[in-house]
């Protein structure tokens, strides 16, 4: 019973810290300049500064 | 600042798989960040957005009012309707949008980079973005 409990708190805290280090921010892409695919696999989004 | 060779070595490696989006995030207390960011919109009213923004980036940090026409007149664009934009801050919401999207994402560095939704910071190596984009291509399987 402890040694299942305590397997289910590791998996937790891997599944947690995999999380933390993977984190995703939904940015919107609205009418922006774009170029490439619109349904490419990989969307790079870039806040520039020109000067 | 934003990151355009590394950025051009990107998309060539990556033919067909990359989709790249800019947002406008000028410096409020650097001269001419804002206006370049109109003059890059400017340009996209006239169909040359991307030779416009390579433009910006070879020749940062020259980009006060009169160096932007020179650009504009480089590009073969209709100056009286591009000075007209950059003078009138014709794009002004767009760029407003975007600096408050920054903001609200408690963004304080350009360049920042979403790569499928995951942060980066500044300017990187090459191989840093590539370990990314590996990642990303993997998990889609594409």
């Amino acid at each position: 019973m402890m040694k299942k409990l305590l397997l289910c708190i590791f998996a937790l805290l891997l599944f947690g810290t995999a999380h933390a280090g993977d984190q995703k921010t939904d940015v919107p892409i609205g009418d922006s300049p774009s170029m490439g695919p619109t349904d490419a696999p990989v969307t790079i989004i870039e806040f520039v500064d020109f000067q | 600042m934003a990151a355009g060779p590394t950025v051009k070595q990107i998309l060539q490696t990556y033919p067909g798989k990359i989709r790249l989006v800019i947002k406008n995030y000028p410096y409020k207390y650097r001269d001419f960040a804002r206006i370049a960011a109109e003059a890059s919109l400017a340009a996209r009213d006239q169909g040359k957005y991307w030779e416009m923004h390579d433009i910006l980036l070879t020749r940062s940090p020259k980009l006060d009012r009169a160096s932007l026409i020179a650009y504009a007149d480089e590009l073969g664009l209709d100056l009286k309707k591009f000075t007209a934009s950059i003078d009138n801050g014709g794009h002004a919401n767009e760029i407003d949008r975007d600096v408050n999207l920054a903001q609200s994402m408690d963004l304080y560095n350009t360049p920042t980079f979403y790569i499928n939704g995951r942060q980066v910071i500044g300017e990187r190596p090459f191989d840093s973005f590539k370990k990314i984009i590996d990642e990303e291509l993997h998990q889609t399987g594409r």
